[in-house]
């Protein structure tokens, strides 16, 4: 690609983009391609080049729909937009045929629009149908049936076609139809409703007020906002259809960097790795330090067993990412940078070398940026399996190439980080968010969640729950929402038991907490922590000591064995643990676990073994009857005990 | 001993093994070289057991043909010479041309760059990325992030366990398998998974593991 000039970015922000009429997009990351999505990308190819069809085909990122991978999106001219879900080659080979062909969308494959709309913008084109129960069945069908028959009765069959969904986004709310292309949504739907919806929407062009699903989409996408929309791996797209590197020419031609630093400390963004500190004033402490050179690192170390929001924007939007990290460069003086990412995210890795090399060539990265002066060059460092180096003094040594051992702070990065000098280390959802802030100004953002904790937040939700998938939400929203609302609640229908926030340095949130509202200091107090964003769900069926002592193992074998509280204290604590999941635990076996917890808390070097007993902490304080099941009747009894009754505060919990 | 180096030799030996003068061992070894992209310790001991010469004699045959080994690692820091912190980098690289870090490559790289082997193991071992044993020919990696251990990785790790009959980070005596236990590889969304010969599967049932050993082995055969 030609140079990148100011005057070029400048004509890209006039000119709207413009979209070809039918086009297909397959999300490739990871996750995607895991589930074959490369072969329904070299399907959808084989078919259009033999049919010669003209339509335009894209790689893009994820959009986050974990559970239903791979996904394909698909735009027909006359069509509303749709996103097929589950899709295999086969399938994608119907879609040709049907839904590009003879304009028919195909069932059980959809997965319907969040955007619901309270009016109806036009004629209704197509019913979306779906029992949004745990188990979706003969209903199902049956709605579907009697709309179509509906239809036929009203001569309208011909004009309105009814589908069946794989998910509507709306859960255990009975019956959900969608009325597209408006995405007028009716909820709890019963079968006499069939001949109203039909003849007061579908003909009559009215909304029925009492089914009206009014609830709003949870989500606002901020740091995902390209992610599924736009080809990570290519900048023309990104500078086209994402406003990329606008953020970047405003700071370079427009803004002092005190004045950047002032725009992310009305953003009140904080770091997104977990720890929370202001991203302002990291860069501005690493700023003000005297020093001939400076550092930026983007900490891509995604070690949080059950999280990938991080892989998820590396592979979906790198540019945005390397977006970010240049304006956080410019903000602070520093001229070098470096990606940390995982080894184990080779994708992740392809793709941002991928950015770097197209931003070096249209002069994006370099010597005196967009004629600006300011120089900027940026690095991939690669992770080995070492989950110490999400640490941010373990992380500067390993890009040392050293062992990844973590250093006592202070002095902290910013004034002594990378070879000796300041550095500011953000993580990658950090990154992402910058160039939206300066694009759409601090304030913006900041008006998204609470008072301390502004701004949205990805999460990715897995384990027991029904739809895995990355979830962003402004700060703020509970956790139940984000579980039962977005997620659609616990797998099979069973009853929830925790939810388990920021891996092995976070802990568990019992049922009962669940209504509160996510933010840092909330989760501190119950005993968690954000973290990086991984969110577990738990059923009555999970063990909480079993998964204290998961984390644990975790921490253990992670430890780097540097201080004693950590190596020597999280050994001990897995083998009581161990003894008590057996069933031949002691009396004093939990007061001892609490000794070495807080031994470890107080004494260890670094967050890993600070952090290393909150899940034992926390499980010790919300499921000390389950602790006490272990105790008094070993695991098969525990076992029972658990699934029998929800952990309340039993009877004889209170009585001593 | 591991039928490995017997194996490696067998398939190197151009028929005659016993009756060696220097130009057939060097070409021997050449062989040896081409297909494993350096001449592993074992097969070098394997190869003075089998000819009978002395182990220095052919450390010193070798030495005139180490420049395979030492050409790749000069090419590697050549890459990564002007980077600070290369270590890490280069360690990378070799693992990713051998699939493991051997040991002779190690010592090479310790002279190429002027850094102490120990130093260099220092790094290995530490980090859980490197390996210090050469892969099986097939590869089983459990993924044991938490969705995946939530979701029943245990039992599958225990099938193929029982199926292979090797524990985590084991190879099978024919060097056939290797399994490997992973923290997460990101697909969380469709766990339980686990990678065999880099293509990953989702959702896998305990009872779909016997399927995909049995695919792997057949895949062999053809082969």
């Amino acid at each position: 690609m030609k140079t990148v000039t100011r005057a070029d970015l400048e004509a890209y922000a006039r000119t709207p983009a413009v979209e070809p009429a039918d086009w297909i997009r397959v999300q490739l990351d990871t996750g995607g391609i895991a589930a074959g999505a490369e072969t329904v990308f070299a399907a959808l190819e084989r078919e259009r080049a033999t049919r010669q069809l003209p339509l335009v085909l894209r790689r893009v990122g994820s959009v986050g729909y974990s559970f239903a991978d791979p996904v394909v999106e698909v735009q027909v001219a006359g069509l509303p937009r749709v996103l097929y879900g589950r899709v295999t080659p086969e399938l994608a080979v119907q879609i040709l045929l049907d839904h590009f062909g003879a304009h028919r969308l195909l069932d059980d494959l959809i997965i319907a629009t969040r955007q619901r709309a309270r009016q109806l913008d036009g004629p209704v084109t197509h019913l979306l149908v779906r029992d949004s129960g745990p188990e979706t069945g003969s209903k199902t069908e049956f709605f579907q049936f009697s709309l179509a028959e509906e239809l036929k009765r009203r001569g309208l069959a011909a004009k309105v076609q009814v589908v069946r969904a794989l998910d509507m986004g709306v859960y255990d709310e009975g019956v959900v139809v969608q009325l597209l292309p408006s995405g007028v949504t009716y909820a709890n739907v019963l079968a006499p409703d069939v001949a109203r919806i039909v003849a007061e929407s579908v003909e009559g062009g009215r909304v029925l007020d009492d089914l009206l699903w009014k609830q709003p989409d949870r989500q606002v996408r901020v740091v995902l906002r390209n992610c599924g929309t736009v080809d990570p791996e290519s900048l023309e797209d990104y500078l086209r259809r994402a406003q990329g590197y606008q953020a970047l020419r405003r700071v370079l031609t427009g803004l002092k960097p005190a004045e950047v630093v002032a725009e992310l400390k009305a953003s009140g963004l904080r770091g997104r790795g977990g720890a929370g500190f202001p991203t302002w004033q990291k860069w501005q402490l690493t700023g003000a330090q005297p020093a001939e050179q400076r550092y930026v690192i983007c900490n891509g170390d995604e070690g949080d067993p059950g999280a990938f929001m991080d892989r998820s924007v590396l592979e979906s939007d790198p540019h945005s990412v390397l977006e970010g990290m240049m304006i956080a460069a410019y903000a602070m003086g520093a001229t070098k940078g470096y990606f940390y990412i995982r080894a184990e995210y080779p994708k992740a890795v392809e793709r941002i070398e991928r950015a770097l090399v197209q931003a070096r060539e249209a002069g994006l990265l370099g010597e005196n940026i967009l004629g600006s002066g300011f120089n900027f060059t940026a690095k991939v460092r690669l992770g080995a399996g070492a989950f110490v180096c999400g640490e941010e003094t373990a992380l500067i040594a390993s890009i040392e190439g050293r062992r990844g051992s973590p250093s006592p702070r202070p002095p902290y990065p910013s004034v002594r980080g990378l070879w000796g000098r300041p550095t500011a280390i953000n993580n990658v959802e950090t990154l992402a968010c910058v160039p939206a802030i300066l694009l759409r100004g601090g304030a913006w953002f900041g008006a998204y969640g609470t008072d301390t904790s502004k701004g949205t937040k990805v999460f990715a939700v897995t384990g027991k729950v029904r739809n895995a998938q990355l979830v962003e939400v402004p700060m703020g929203t509970t956790l139940e929402q984000i579980v039962f609302e977005v997620c659609g609640g616990v797998l099979d229908g069973k009853e929830i038991k925790a939810v388990q926030t920021g891996g092995p340095s976070g802990g568990v949130i019992p049922r009962e907490h669940l209504d509160t509202p996510v933010s840092y200091e909330t989760l501190q107090k119950l005993g968690s922590i954000m973290g990086s964003g991984g969110m577990l769900v738990m059923d009555k069926s999970d063990s909480m000591v079993d998964v204290a002592k998961f984390y644990l193992r975790f921490c253990v074998d992670e430890s780097c064995g540097k201080c004693a509280p950590c190596r020597i204290g999280g050994y001990q604590m897995l083998q009581v643990l161990d003894r008590i999941s057996r069933g031949r635990g002691g009396s004093e076996d939990v007061a001892t676990i609490q000794r070495i917890c807080a031994a470890m808390q107080k004494g260890s070097l670094c967050g890993l073994g600070q952090t290393a007993p909150n899940p034992v902490i926390s499980t010790l304080r919300y499921f000390n009857d389950e602790y006490k099941a272990y105790l008094e009747g070993g695991p098969s009894y525990a076992r029972k005990m658990s699934r029998a009754k929800l952990p309340e505060p039993a009877p004889a919990a209170a009585a001593p | 001993m591991t039928p490995t180096p017997t194996e490696k030799l067998d398939s190197a030996l151009p028929g005659e093994v016993r009756k060696f003068d220097e130009a057939g061992l060097i070409s021997l070894l050449e062989t040896v070289e081409r297909k494993h992209g350096f001449i592993p310790r074992e097969v070098s001991e394997e190869v003075t057991r089998l000819v009978e010469v002395r182990l220095e004699r052919l450390r010193r045959i070798q030495g005139k043909l180490d420049s395979g080994i030492k050409r790749d690692v000069q090419m590697h820091v050549a890459r990564w010479r002007e980077e600070e912190g290369n270590l890490i980098m280069i360690l990378h690289a070799i693992q990713n041309q051998h699939g493991y870090v051997p040991r002779e490559v190690a010592m090479e790289l310790s002279r190429e760059l002027g850094v102490k082997l120990a130093r260099i193991y220092e790094v290995i071992t530490f980090y859980h990325y490197f390996k210090l044993q050469p892969p099986g020919a097939h590869n089983v990696t459990v993924c044991n992030g938490t969705a995946c251990y939530l979701k029943g990785s245990t039992d599958l790790l225990n099938e193929v366990r029982a199926r292979l009959g090797i524990g985590e980070g084991e190879t099978t005596a024919d060097r056939q398998f290797h399994l490997d236990v992973v923290r997460c590889i990101g697909c969380c969304g469709m766990s339980p998974a686990m990678v065999v010969d880099g293509k990953t599967h989702g959702r896998v049932k305990t009872s779909e593991i016997a399927g995909l050993v049995e695919a792997v082995k057949k895949t062999e055969a053809v082969a």
